[in-house]
């Protein structure tokens, strides 16, 4: 799995498991599975952008400045559509994206030279 | 391989088959043994006298006394066949036996006001004490038989550069040397170099009668000229 | 009667090579190592300062000609005094010896890759069939780049007793004598309170077992390297607390990620969500 795909998995992982923690969160418990899906997009796509990046340019600090940037913006987006919850929803999100990048910088591919 | 005859081999100057005046002064043929345990007193007599008189802070007579009485001990008790080669060079058994020797004629107690106190000299054991003693009798043995030599070779001028210099407690450079003799510096470097070599080679030649093997050689040569 | 201070210049000249024949000026004696005293000399005809070492014996200098290495010092030439004694001319070292080098680098990572440093010319000359079997922070110089080099090497026999394996007393020795002195150098490198990986390390190069030790100074180097790399050591064995923190600091960045994002989740979680 390449760059791309590895950040791609990775934030999507980490958008399951994000998702999953507003079960703490007695208010939007009940909106749970539509939280989870959501997450797991944002975190996906965040992912994508930051692998899409690792690919270019090979730098951890960038890779995890660009993830963060990703997903705090992905985040406000959701955010402004639930109208509310910004901070709880792009606080956690942009380090979603942050960890995505750093998984997309540390990742080898694996170059087939011919 | 044993190490030792390869390296002798290196070293060939030295013969090896030298004769050990410490194997004769302990043989049983007399031929050999009375030689043998002369040469070794000879050879240790003044060590022996200023090692009693700096740690036993004895007076000139007595030192010369318990020197005395020590060797003829060392020959009527039979102290040099004791000498096992294997366990240690023979200059710290002999001091090993100076010391028994020693603190044993004072427990015999009717001289005891007259022989000294044992003490401690600050920071110098008696092990070091006997090495500086019997270091500086060997060169003041060697240096005499340099003189000897020289003298007889005709070398008078160059020993008596060395003497100015290497002699001498604060000895001038030798710019200074070179004018007051009426000669180069370069003589100057030249005549020391020759009196230094033979100095060392006498040097050796009396360590080398004075112990019983290689190995103990090269130590003692080694410890001499630290 | 020769007085204490006439007594110690005459054994110092007694001991001084007659170098008048060849091409070396002595200008003052540097040291003592080994089987030789070592004196600082002009070469007159390459107009640069040399080492020369004065011997009884001339194993050591052939043995060393043979090893090219840039940490084991180059022999220039050789040769035989007027009183049968053989000397050698060798790069002049300028620098410090180990043990003042060690005294002034505190940081532990620096000193573990000068102590590797050490490690490569002792494996070269072991794979030349060489064995120092003398070494010990004064036979090692720290050079003004940085550049290790050991000294004194093939001294036969006589070893140092602090840094001798005990299969030295027996004479048998091969490579492995060294890797307990090596050992034993580490040992001063790492200090008290060392990390339980690096006493690991050591305890296994000074094993008294030389079947037991490292094979080669390589191997015990390459511990050391996975020490500083935060990877597991092959002499310890880790419970599974280390192997976490050592998993932590291998991966900082990501650890630190982490724990921003789960202390942000835990402020959503319990302050704004009230």
């Amino acid at each position: 799995m390449g760059k791309f795909w590895f950040a791609v998995v990775v934030g999507a992982a980490l958008g399951v498991v994000d998702g999953l923690t507003s079960w703490f969160t007695p208010a939007v418990r009940a909106q749970l599975a539509g939280i989870v899906v959501g997450s797991t997009f944002k975190g996906a796509i965040a992912g994508a952008i930051a692998g899409w990046f690792a690919k270019k340019v090979n730098s951890v600090p960038l890779g995890i400045l660009v993830g963060l940037i990703a997903g705090l913006l992905l985040a406000w987006g959701v955010a402004a559509m639930q109208h509310g919850y910004y901070f709880e929803i792009m606080l956690p999100g942009s380090l979603v994206g942050a960890i995505a990048g750093y998984a997309g910088q540390k990742r080898q591919d694996v170059r087939i030279s011919s | 391989m044993d190490a030792d005859t390869q390296i002798g081999g290196a070293n060939a100057r030295f013969p090896d088959t030298h004769p050990s005046v410490i194997s004769a002064a302990a043989s049983d043929d007399a031929a050999r043994r009375r030689p043998g345990q002369e040469a070794l007193i000879a050879a240790y007599w003044k060590p022996v006298y200023r090692y009693i008189r700096i740690r036993w802070r004895c007076s000139n007579e007595d030192a010369k006394d318990l020197t005395q009485g020590f060797f003829t001990a060392a020959i009527e008790k039979g102290f040099f066949e004791a000498y096992d080669a294997r366990k240690g060079a023979f200059r710290t058994f002999l001091r090993v036996c100076l010391d028994r020797f020693l603190s044993n004629s004072r427990k015999s107690a009717s001289r005891q006001k007259r022989s000294g106190e044992l003490i401690e000299v600050d920071g110098d054991s008696p092990e070091r004490i006997f090495e500086r003693e019997w270091t500086r009798s060997v060169f003041e043995d060697a240096v005499v038989e340099l003189r000897a030599n020289f003298q007889k070779r005709g070398r008078g001028l160059a020993f008596a550069v060395f003497e100015r210099y290497d002699l001498a407690e604060s000895p001038e450079s030798y710019d200074h040397l070179a004018s007051e003799f009426g000669i180069s510096p370069a003589a100057v470097t030249n005549y020391l170099a020759s009196a230094r070599r033979e100095l060392r080679k006498l040097v050796l030649e009396r360590v080398r009668g004075v112990t019983s093997g290689d190995r103990e050689f090269r130590c003692e040569a080694r410890a001499i000229l630290k | 009667m020769i007085s204490d201070k006439v007594l110690a210049r005459l054994k110092t000249a007694a001991e001084l090579p007659d170098l008048s024949g060849t091409r070396y000026r002595i200008v003052d004696q540097i040291g003592r190592g080994g089987m030789g005293v070592v004196y600082l000399a002009d070469d007159v005809e390459l107009g640069r300062s040399v080492a020369i070492k004065v011997l009884d014996d001339a194993q050591e200098a052939r043995v060393l000609a043979g090893l090219e290495h840039p940490g084991i010092v180059p022999v220039h030439d050789a040769g035989v005094l007027p009183d049968g004694r053989r000397y050698y001319a060798m790069k002049l070292v300028r620098g410090a010896r180990l043990d003042v080098v060690l005294e002034k680098t505190p940081h532990l990572p620096d000193r573990l890759r000068i102590f590797q440093k050490i490690c490569e010319p002792v494996a070269f000359a072991h794979s030349r069939g060489v064995v120092h079997r003398d070494l010990k922070p004064s036979n090692i110089m720290v050079g003004e780049f940085g550049e290790v080099l050991v000294l004194d090497w093939g001294a036969p026999g006589v070893g140092t007793p602090q840094f001798m394996a005990p299969e030295q007393a027996s004479g048998e020795v091969d490579g492995r004598a060294d890797v307990f002195a090596l050992g034993k150098i580490l040992e001063i490198v790492i200090g008290i309170n060392a990390a339980k990986p690096l006493a690991s390390i050591c305890r296994r190069a000074m094993e008294s077992d030389p079947a037991r030790r490292y094979a080669g100074p390589l191997e015990l180097s390459a511990d050391i390297a996975a020490w500083l790399d935060h990877m597991p050591v092959s002499a310890h064995r880790e419970s599974v607390g280390e192997r976490l923190v050592r998993f932590g600091s291998r991966n900082r960045t990501l650890l630190a990620l982490l724990v921003a994002y789960l202390i942000l989740r835990l402020i959503v979680i319990f302050w704004l969500g009230r």
